[in-house]
Parts: C-alpha cells; structure tokens; sequence
C-alpha cells in the first residue's frame, strides 16, 4: 500500500522570506499520476511548486519521492530525478532549439558539457516526442510561444526525471496548442509512468487531464481529491469567490455549467 | 549536415583570430621609432646573434610590452564576458561598471603610501591592492543591482561609482609629491608602456591561472546564463558560481589596472565581437575566443597608439574607445526594446 504512494509531502510549509504562506501541506500521489494545482491568482500555486523544485527552500516540513528524501538529496540527485519548466524569463542569444533542449542532458555530461553520441540520440528522441525535430536549427527567440513551451518540454523530457514540474504550461497557448500540449503530457503519463505535478489557469483542461487536484486558497491548502470530487459548483464558486449574482446571471449558469460537467 | 557546418564556422573564426594574433605579435615588436626587421626578431627568438641595441630593443621594451598587451587584453575581454554573464546584461564590463576605477584609486592609494614611506613596490603588492578596490566597487555594484532591475540603471549606478573613484583619484593625485605624479598620471590614463620582462611573468601566472579556472565553471555558466531558475533545476550550485564570477572577473580587471592601468571598452566590446564571429554564445567557445579576440584587440590599440602621432604616444584608452565605444552603442540600439 505506502509503495503505491511515490510523491509525498509532510507538513509542507512554503513562503517568502521566511514568512509561511501556506501551512501544513500533506498529501501523497502515486507514482505516473498527474496532479493540478488549482486556485485563485496569487494564491500561492507557484510558490508551492517553486518550493517542491527547491528553487525556494522549504520554511517547514519533509518531501519524499519514493524513498527519496527531496529536501535533503543533493543538487545533482535532484536533477536526475525531477524536471523542472518554470515562467521564468529565458536568455538564449544566438542558441537553436536544439541547444535549449540539449540542456537537459546536463546532469548527465562531464566536466565540460560535451554531449557523447548517446546524449545525442536522446536530444534527438525528446525532440520527435513532442513533435519539435523541424525546429531544430531554429533560432529559439524565433519560435512561438506554443512551440517555446514545447522545446521546453523537450528539454525536460531528456532530462529522464521521473517527477515533472510545469507552472501554467498552457497559459499564453491558443487551443490548438493547449490540447497538443496536454496530450503530449498524457502520452508520457501513460509510456514513461512520468509523474506530473503542475498549475494550470483552465478548469476545463485541468478538470480533464488531471488524477488528483490541489485546490490552493488562504493559509492552508484548501482541498486535495479527485477531478470529481473537486469540480462541484458550490465548492468552485466558493474557491474562487464568485459572487451570488454572477453565478445567477445567464453568462454565469452557462459558462459554470460547460467546466462542471 | 548542419553540424558540420557550425564546425567549419568554429574553425574559421578560431584561425582567424590566431592568425591576427600572431601578425600583430610580430608587428608589435617590429613597428616602432627605431624599425627592427622580421628577421632580426626571428634570430632573436631562435637565439641566434642580433646586434645588442637591437636585443635591448627587443627583450627589454617590445617583447614586454607585446605580451602584456596580449595577456592583459585577454584578461580584459575575459573579466568583461565574466561580467556579462553574471549581471546577464550586454553593456556590462569592467570600466562601465567602475570596477577598474575602483582599482585604480586602491592602486593610487597604494603608491603614494609607498612614496612616504620610501617603501618598494612589488607587483603582487600591486594586484592585491588593485584587487581590494576592485572588490569593494563590485560590492557597490551588486548593492544597486539588488535595486535597480533595468539594464541601463545598473551601468548608470556603475558609471558614477567610477566618477567618484575617479574624482577621488584625482583627488588624491593633486596633493601627493611633484615627483611621483608625472608617474602616476601616465599611468592613470592606462598605458602599457615601461612594463618589465618581471611583471610579465608575474601576470602571466594570475591571467593563465584565471583563464583555466574560467574555462572550468563553462558549463554552469552556461546554464546560469538562460536563467538562474534554469541552473538550479539542472543542478547547478548557483550562489558558488556567483561568489566564482565575482572573484574571477575581479582578479582579472584587477591584474589589468595594476600594470596598466584602467583601459576602457575592451572588456565590453570583445564579447560582441567575438560572439557574431563564432554565430555561438557557448561558453566552452566563447572563453577561448574572448581572451584571443581581447589580446587581438589590445595588441592592435597599442600599435596605433604608439604609431600614429609618434613620437608622442596616445593613452591606450583613447584607442580601444575608438573602436570599443560604436560597438557597444550598435548592441544597445539593436536591443532598445529591453534596455
């Protein structure tokens, strides 16, 4: 039964300075699940995803994956184990797509960063997976922001974690891109057992994609269940605050009504 | 096919600048009020006789200078890349930042003090205390850089640290003793004249040294330059790449003021230069490229500086701006919409 359980949090505690955000996070999912982080803005999704990647240092508690212990492992453990696709403004001059995903291997590389003929294949094998190969040789401040998110996804991909971490991977995407993303990730889900934990904005997808949900509101972590679970109009409504007379109005029954099916 | 390519590319622009490196070397110990012929410099480095004005010419003046110029130029470009990458920010370099002007009130300070005490200068004495006024500039820099965010107010708070380390300079200059100041002006105004065959084995050992330990922190440099959220998550240790480039970029511009003084543009400018010669922005390249395209830089500077009004002699300065100031200019205009 606990083997199942291969992403863990005990007590998490992230936030700022010092200062806790959001108290006392426990939780555990299985092992090639994906988990959404849902919430209002600026309730502090990405401040827990920063901290499950240890870009901000946890102010309290224990993360586990399978037996690893993620607080405490090293810088290179941590690599190896989990990818990471943040919003942070990227600087990439005079570098292909080809380069920006060849950085994933960087845990893997020597001293020096130089690439052997199997890290090569592997660049190449992400790069066919997530349908990016045209761009290869592209100049990577050329490329939409749909096929950005894509290299980066690339990139994580050859990293070989076994936990993925996505902040609003779908935010600036139109349609098109948004499903081609999610069903990239759903493929991975379902051949590499990958683990997914992201944020995303659109309770359509993250009601579709997602095993288990994290709803994010006020000093604790609101509620942790299934899509079903999660999407019920009350309790939406109240997680997001939405007010009496817009839920009533025309535009309100209908547009709840096409996300809580 | 792509590949290969690139390749030739990398090969091309690292024969190119061998090869200026290489002319301008030679120009630089043939060219000069008294002519010596290429063939003399080839018996002189095969041991072979050479009449003695011409060895002295030769041994004591020109060789000197020409490695210094090599060695403190690549020092420079390199320092000046260092800095680029830390701050991520193109118009970073050593002099715009006020590094150098730190230097140089430190090494100012260092020399009067001598002067007073009749105390002999040695030229690790020089790098240290070039060293400390480097740091403390730096720590000026990264104070600000913690509130400024825009590119341009960073080289803004950097150029008047060096006006106030400048002005202390000058300061300082004005009531030390008449006779160190005709020295210390000269060298104020960065010169690479009246350096020794010593201070060349003494910057060659900090310049190489700095160039290895460079070459080694490539790959994290790599990684921290698309961002620092990047590095982390490949499992760069961040705050020791940091200290790194601090130190590294430091101890190279600091090495440069001690023996010639604050030189501008060249740590600024080569980067760019060498960067659209490559087509490539890794650093396993750009850190070689750099030190040879910033020797290149400072070995050309220099020839013009002594050559053009001779016998009167331009500040170093004077010429790297020349040609240092339009390229930083061209970088800003290309990327106003992020400056």
């Amino acid at each position: 039964m606990e083997q199942n359980y291969e992403f863990k949090l005990d007590k998490l505690t992230v936030g700022y300075d010092g200062k806790p955000l959001i108290r006392d996070i426990t939780l555990s999912l299985e092992k090639g699940r994906i988990m959404t982080l849902i919430g209002p803005n600026g309730a502090g999704k990405s401040t827990i995803l920063k901290s499950i990647a240890r870009q901000l240092s946890a102010l309290g508690g224990r993360m586990y994956f399978g037996e690893k212990d993620l607080v405490s492992c090293s810088r290179e453990e941590l690599a190896k184990t989990m990818a990471v696709v943040l919003t942070d403004r990227l600087h990439t001059e005079l570098m292909t797509c080809r380069d920006v995903v060849a950085f994933g291997r960087y845990p893997y590389t020597g001293r020096f960063g130089l690439l052997s003929a199997e890290d090569e294949e592997k660049i190449e094998r992400a790069m066919k997976l997530v349908h990016v190969q045209e761009l290869s040789e592209k100049d990577y401040g050329r490329i939409s922001d749909g096929q950005r998110q894509r290299v980066l996804l690339a990139r994580a991909i050859c990293q070989e974690p076994e936990l993925l971490i996505l902040d609003e991977p779908t935010s600036y995407l139109d349609i098109k891109y948004k499903l081609e993303f999610l069903s990239i990730l759903l493929k991975l889900q379902r051949e590499r057992n990958l683990t997914v934990i992201m944020s995303l904005h659109e309770l359509e997808l993250a009601s579709r994609v997602s095993d288990r949900i994290l709803c994010v509101k006020g000093e604790f972590a609101d509620r942790y269940g299934t899509a079903e679970e999660i999407f019920q109009k009350e309790y939406i409504c109240q997680l997001f605050e939405i007010p009496d007379e817009l839920q009533k109005s025309d535009l309100g029954k209908g547009i709840l009504s096409s996300i809580l099916t | 096919m792509d590949k290969k390519k690139r390749r030739r590319r990398y090969g091309t622009a690292f024969a190119v600048l061998v090869v200026l490196l290489v002319v301008l070397f030679i120009s630089n110990i043939c060219i000069g009020s008294v002519p010596v012929s290429f063939l003399e410099v080839k018996d002189y480095f095969l041991g072979r006789n050479v009449p003695e004005v011409t060895a002295g010419i030769i041994g004591k003046i020109r060789l000197p200078r020409a490695l210094a110029s090599l060695l403190l130029g690549g020092a420079l470009a390199l320092s000046g890349y260092l800095l680029q990458s830390f701050f991520r920010n193109p118009i970073a370099g050593p002099f715009v930042l006020g590094i150098s002007s730190g230097a140089k009130l430190a090494v100012a300070v260092l020399m009067i003090l001598s002067l007073k005490k009749a105390m002999q200068l040695s030229s690790l004495m020089m790098i240290t205390a070039a060293f400390v006024g480097a740091i403390l500039s730096m720590a000026f820099v990264l104070a600000m850089s913690k509130r400024v965010s825009k590119m341009s107010a960073l080289i803004v708070s950097g150029v008047m640290i060096g006006y106030i380390c400048s002005a202390i300079t000058d300061f300082i200059v004005t009531f030390a003793e008449d006779s160190q100041i005709v020295n210390l002006h000269n060298w104020s105004r960065g010169s690479f004249s009246g350096i020794n065959m010593a201070n060349v084995q003494v910057m060659a050992v900090v310049v190489i040294c700095g160039l290895l330990l460079v070459f080694f922190l490539a790959k994290p440099i790599g990684a921290y330059e698309i961002s620092e959220v990047t590095a982390k998550s490949l499992g760069v240790n961040v705050p020791f790449l940091k200290v790194s480039l601090v130190i590294l970029s430091s101890i190279l511009s600091a090495c440069v003021v001690a023996f010639a003084g604050p030189v501008s543009f060249v740590g600024v400018a080569t980067p760019h230069m060498v960067k659209r010669l490559l087509g490539s922005s890794k650093p396993i390249l750009m850190i070689p490229a750099c030190f040879l395209g910033g020797a290149v830089f400072c070995l050309l500077s220099d020839l013009i500086a002594r050559m053009v009004f001779s016998p009167t002699e331009l500040s170093i300065s004077t010429v790297t701006a020349v040609f240092g100031a339009p390229v930083v200019l061209i970088v800003m205009a290309k990327r106003r919409k992020e400056v």
